[in-house]
């Protein structure tokens, strides 16, 4: 596509602030949670280790306290004692002993638990093992004494796992807790940084529409926001010095050729006699001048794309019907063949006098190339973008020339051999003021001579 | 008592060649080179015209317009200046200025503008439907051309053109003039767009037995529909 448009905006950029600053939130969350969760998790383990090991411990000086008794008097001591112990137990201690033939002797149970066979003959606390016994974990030592005397010594584990389960609820709920508070400080953080992003983007956006003026207010802060924020004054204060030279430059050069002439052209009125000369010199000068200016309004337009500075609301079906009425009599005049259609009250945010220039130069040109019996078109269309069409049927542009053909200079090797007169630049000149209202210039394929499109977006309603 | 013109221009050789333009009008000119003195003056004398430059020692004949103004005089202001381009033009017309010619111009030029600006000047608002000049007859509420008897059809455009031309009648009248007024177009269309359009009028007219349009010699045309022994 001949001549890249203006980039698009986003229509909206609420939700992109939005979408970083809850990533952000919830990056931050999702980051705490894990590693508090990790630390809990160790945290868990430990306890679970050391209640669990001193339940054993407690086991332990229980079998060497049966042990003792046992030492002194057998089965007749173990049985007292446990008889005692289960009196007095809290609930956390079990006890049993039966005898050879499976009678409970004494103990806190009333048979043995099913399932659980008796290992080793010692009152040592390995090997322990856990079971379940009405639902509550106990660790256990189950024996066979010499004789054939099955003892079974425990203790419940039940406030080791009531202890975990509070940990764990307990843990749980700080998690929440963590991650709720790490989602609201990546928030604010967020929306902090955004903020500032902001500010920079209103502040391009600004610069954008035309204000190149446009300064953040207030004391730059002295971090890298602020040193971001000076880099970007800087460059702005950069793009207007060079803006501003370039419009003193123009208007100097206006000044240093024009006034000279002037003197020239005086000078050249006050010859008599050589009409024709003198005629001829004015031509000259005037089509120099007309080069100069066109030089001239077309790095302007180019200094001012992207800008919407200057520009105004105009009726460009207005603009083209007027430039049409203006150049159907020379076309006619040429012998060709002129048809416009334009659809009515079509608005756009332009330059009047930029707009009229380039449509009188697409058409001009149009006039100048096309032989009697040529057709030339106008249209302007509602759609999308509004489009401007000149269509003629014309010899076209060489075989091999696309978009050269609006590049400053440019002019076919056929024209000069004709003696058609010109500069290469009047197509500049229209894409410069195309790029300068943000217009899509290209050049539709045909079958026979040349068409321009140019795509205009819409002014806002 | 002759009119007196103010010429505010630093380049002295073309302040004297709008001097003498001034002069073979029937005006008396005066010159001042700065801004500063160019406004000084106009407060202090009464002028009809004055044509100023733009880039003056002091600032810009454009943004001295206001302080002009201010200074009470009523003067028609000529912006005469090398910031020629469409786009100067239309910032110095939108600013307040009633004409603004490009230098270098031509002597043709700068005459026609003068003149057009006296009589601008003097020109009575007449409440009159009816423009006639002998044979030729412009009625402007119902936008009819008539010469004698017969009726000329015109287009929108080329009745614009001659009510234009009628305007200012025995007047030598250049195409940037008629772009500018009728088509209020400021840039150069390089190629003949108005002697088309002025050729096409003056064949209707003439068709119809009216001399009124002539080439005038050199930059433009002139409208003098009464015969010359009228003078």
């Amino acid at each position: 596509m001949p001549g890249a448009a203006l980039p698009e905006r986003p229509a909206d950029e609420r939700p992109i602030r939005a979408r970083v600053t809850l990533r952000l939130a919830a990056v931050m969350a999702a980051g705490a949670a894990l590693l508090s969760l990790l630390a809990m998790g160790l945290q868990y383990r430990l306890v679970d280790l050391r209640m669990t090991e001193a339940q054993r411990t407690l086991l332990a000086a229980d079998l060497d306290g049966l042990a003792a008794l046992y030492e002194q008097r057998r089965i007749i001591a173990l049985r007292e004692a446990i008889d005692y112990r289960s009196a007095t137990s809290g609930g956390e201690e079990m006890f049993l002993l039966l005898d050879r033939g499976g009678e409970v002797l004494a103990g806190t149970l009333p048979s043995w638990p099913e399932g659980l066979d008796a290992q080793g003959q010692g009152f040592t606390v390995d090997p322990a093992r856990e079971i379940l016994v009405n639902g509550q974990p106990w660790l256990v030592v189950a024996r066979n004494l010499p004789g054939g005397f099955p003892l079974l010594v425990g203790r419940s584990l039940a406030p080791v796992d009531q202890t975990l389960a509070a940990l764990r609820h307990g843990m749980l709920g700080l998690l929440v807790a963590i991650a709720l508070a790490a989602a609201g400080m990546g928030w604010l953080a967020a929306r902090q940084v955004m903020g500032r992003i902001g500010r920079l983007n209103d502040l391009a956006d600004r610069v954008a529409a035309g204000d190149l003026d446009a300064r953040l207010p207030g004391p730059r802060s002295p971090d890298e926001f602020g040193l971001l924020e000076t880099h970007v004054h800087q460059m702005l204060d950069r793009i207007a010095n060079l803006n501003r030279a370039t419009h003193r430059l123009s208007d100097t050069i206006a000044h240093e050729m024009r006034t000279p002439l002037n003197r020239m052209l005086g000078r050249l009125e006050r010859i008599e006699g050589q009409e024709e000369v003198v005629n001829e010199a004015r031509a000259e000068m005037r089509q120099a001048i007309r080069v100069f200016d066109s030089l001239l309004d077309i790095s302007r337009a180019e200094a001012d794309q992207g800008t919407g500075g200057g520009l105004v609301p105009v009726d460009l079906s207005q603009v083209a019907g007027e430039m049409w009425e203006l150049y159907e009599a020379p076309a006619e005049e040429k012998g060709l063949i002129p048809r416009a259609e334009i659809a009515p009250g079509l608005r756009v945010l332009g330059d009047r006098n930029l707009i009229a220039q380039m449509v009188a130069n697409l058409l001009d040109n149009a006039i100048k190339y096309c032989a009697p019996g040529d057709s030339l078109t106008l249209t302007l269309v509602a759609a999308d973008r509004h489009v401007l069409r000149v269509a003629d049927t014309g010899p076209g542009l060489p075989d091999g020339m696309g978009e050269e053909a609006f590049e400053r200079f440019t002019r076919a090797e056929r024209d000069r051999a004709r003696g058609i007169k010109g500069h290469g630049l009047g197509l500049a000149l229209v894409r410069a003021i195309a790029l300068r209202h943000g217009a899509r210039l290209s050049l539709p394929r045909t079958d026979r001579g040349l068409t321009v499109e140019i795509a205009w977006p819409r002014a806002p309603a | 008592m002759s009119d007196r013109i103010l010429i505010v221009e630093d380049d002295a050789e073309i302040a004297a060649a709008v001097a003498r333009e001034v002069e073979a009008l029937g005006c008396a000119p005066v010159h001042r080179d700065t801004l500063e003195s160019g406004i000084a003056e106009a407060a202090a004398g009464d002028y009809r015209v004055i044509v100023l430059d733009r880039m003056l020692p002091g600032g810009d004949g454009v943004e001295g317009m206001a302080r002009i103004r201010a200074g009470g005089s009523r003067a028609l202001i000529l912006i005469l200046s090398a910031l020629g381009r469409a786009a100067n033009r239309v910032e110095g017309l939108e600013k307040g200025a009633d004409d603004y010619l490009p230098k270098p111009f031509e002597t043709e030029e700068l005459r026609a503008r003068l003149r057009a600006l006296l009589r601008r000047g003097t020109m009575q608002v007449l409440d009159n439907d009816l423009m006639a000049f002998g044979e030729l007859e412009i009625r402007l509420r119902a936008r009819t051309v008539h010469v004698g008897r017969a009726h000329v059809a015109v287009s929108p455009k080329e009745f614009e053109l001659l009510t234009y031309f009628a305007r200012n009648a025995g007047q030598v009248v250049t195409r940037m003039q008629l772009l500018e007024n009728v088509w209020n177009l400021h840039f150069d269309p390089g190629t003949n767009v108005v002697d088309v359009h002025v050729g096409r009028l003056r064949r209707k007219l003439e068709d119809a037995g009216s001399q009124a349009i002539q080439t005038a010699r050199g930059e433009g045309y002139v409208f003098a529909p009464l015969p010359p022994a009228g003078a």
